[in-house]
């Protein structure tokens, strides 16, 4: 049986200048998943993803770990920080230090590990995301793909359960974009879960497990993605469009080139081997 | 500025420990400040511009050009110690009088004036030396093994971060008001300027309070604590320290007038 690592249940969030973010929003997120969240420009994506990590508290409606509501003091959100980690879009607002090796030790000492166990940790993400070779580089001097994937080795040194990725693809161009979303699959097989939101339907498409649509705060759809790309109202409503393998594959079963019961290809390259 | 940060990074004494080099600066130059002799002065400079352009690889007319910015200062202000003002006449190389009054310069002073002026220039080249080979973060790690309260070395290190971040965004604004004539005539340039000004706080401001969210996604919990890779030292390099430094206290003793500030005074 499957579990759910994070949940929301209604919770309602407003920001000191009365914006309501979150309306009544309930998630529950399975563990190790791939889970895709999907949504426009300001429908509340990353304000859910600083509940998961308890730099935000709900104003009603409560956050669950593991099924254990998320509590406010100081260990317990120190608990779970180590367990969910969040990956910011913008590098540049996360790294605050102009030296790689001071950057990615931050995070592993302040879960008060030992000084070698740091080290290792800090060696280890280096190399798994590959920047080994930048450590006596500054910061300053890096490009944005580079700093991007600093900014993941400082969460992955912290060896969480869940990981968040605020629109990883972002300003990356494509051949980053495919390397970084393979880097997503390689730590998902290790068991992390991976969450990432993004506006790139067919990203999502192809690689999530489970896509859950957001608009005006609040969840309005969700599911596997060829069931929930199918829903074209649905994906209006949240200003979204249908992943282009999903478009071609309707255009061909229109046309009868393709029987209406074949099933959906999940990738560019199953689409291909049809034609 | 920005090209020294560089070169602080690309240069080829970079991968010596930063402890070495921060040494060998500040030994020399309290030997520059202590030791009262033109040619102990003299031997540092010369010294200094040999590490920096033969040993870090620093472009020789970078350096220069770094040491012709301080040269404009301390000839300005050797001139009001060269020229003095007395009644008597007997001492001066060359006067002009004034109602009585001999204007001019005299013998010692000119020394005097000399010995100040490289003095001055011998020890900022020991500063060129330390920020031209050992970058700033490396700097900032010296100084927190120094045991420097933690409070300053995080407000450096933030600040030499974000120097980098604002100085950025500062590029992007001004890109985008070039781009809509905004430097065009004298009016609009100071409007303009204004604008990128007001508008670079506040984005500073957003900045700070993004930071604090990423920090604290991060367990930060009001003090901020990182690793350094680890140097390792070399007896090598120590031994020469040693020996560059023993042999410029010989050079003042034995030619340089055997004149040291602290001895004399």
């Amino acid at each position: 049986m499957s579990s759910s690592i994070l949940e929301a249940e209604d919770i309602i969030f407003s920001y000191p200048d009365g914006t309501k973010a979150l309306d009544g929003l309930s998630i529950s997120i399975e563990e190790g998943k791939k889970v895709a969240i999907l949504g426009a420009n300001g429908a509340g994506k990353s304000t859910l993803f600083l509940h998961f990590n308890g730099i935000l508290q709900p104003d009603q409606g409560s956050i669950k770990f593991k099924g254990e509501t998320v509590k406010y003091n100081k260990r317990a959100l120190k608990e779970l920080r180590k367990n969910v980690g969040i990956v910011f879009q913008d590098p540049d607002m996360q790294l605050f230090s102009s030296s790689v090796f001071q950057e990615i030790s931050f995070g592993p000492l302040n879960l008060g590990l030992s000084e070698e166990e740091v080290r290792a940790r800090v060696n280890e993400a280096m190399k798994v995301t590959g920047i080994t070779e930048l450590k006596d580089r500054p910061t300053h001097l890096l490009s944005y793909g580079q700093k991007k994937r600093i900014s993941i080795a400082d969460i992955l040194a912290m060896k969480p359960q869940a990981i968040i990725f605020d629109e990883p693809t972002v300003w990356l161009d494509p051949r980053h974009s495919n390397e970084i979303i393979d880097f997503f699959d390689e730590i998902n097989n290790q068991g992390i879960t991976v969450i990432l939101s993004t506006h790139d339907v067919n990203l999502a498409y192809s690689w999530a497990d489970y896509v859950y649509i957001f608009a005006e705060g609040k969840i309005i759809g969700e599911g596997v993605p060829s069931d929930i790309f199918q829903d074209k109202e649905l994906l209006m409503n949240a200003d979204l469009t249908q992943p282009w393998i999903v478009e071609v594959y309707n255009e061909l079963v229109q046309k009868n080139i393709l029987a209406s019961d074949f099933p959906i290809p999940d990738s560019k390259r199953e689409l291909f081997s049809l034609l | 500025m920005l090209d020294i940060d560089q070169y602080a990074y690309s240069n080829n004494l970079r991968s010596i420990h930063p402890v070495e080099k921060t040494i060998f600066a500040l030994l020399t130059m309290i030997i520059c400040l202590a030791a009262n002799s033109i040619i102990t002065s003299l031997a540092i400079i010369l010294l200094m511009a040999g590490v920096v352009i033969f040993g870090a690889k620093i472009p020789r007319q970078f350096f220069i050009k770094l040491i012709l910015i301080p040269i404009s200062f301390l000839l300005i202000s050797t001139i009001t110690i060269v020229i003095s003002i007395s009644k008597e006449a007997s001492s001066f190389l060359y006067y002009l009088s004034l109602w009585g009054w001999k204007i001019g310069i005299q013998m010692e002073n000119i020394i005097f004036a000399i010995n100040l002026f490289l003095k001055s220039l011998g020890t900022v080249s020991c500063l060129y030396f330390l920020a031209l080979t050992t970058p700033m973060i490396e700097i900032i790690s010296v100084l927190r093994k120094l045991k420097v309260p933690r409070i300053f070395i995080e407000l450096m290190s933030l600040i030499y971060r974000f120097i980098f971040v604002l100085l950025d965004t500062a590029n992007l604004i001004r890109t985008s008001q070039l781009s809509r004539l905004g430097y065009s005539n004298f009016k609009r340039s100071c409007q303009s300027l204004s604008k990128l000004i007001s508008n670079l706080f506040i984005r500073a401001y957003y900045r700070a309070k993004g930071l604090l969210t990423t920090l604290l996604a991060r367990g930060y919990e009001g003090e901020i604590r990182v690793l350094e890779p680890e140097y390792e030292f070399s007896k090598k390099n120590l031994a020469i320290i040693f020996l560059v430094e023993v042999s410029l206290i010989l050079i003042t003793v034995y030619i340089g007038g055997d004149q040291f500030v602290i001895i004399n005074t």
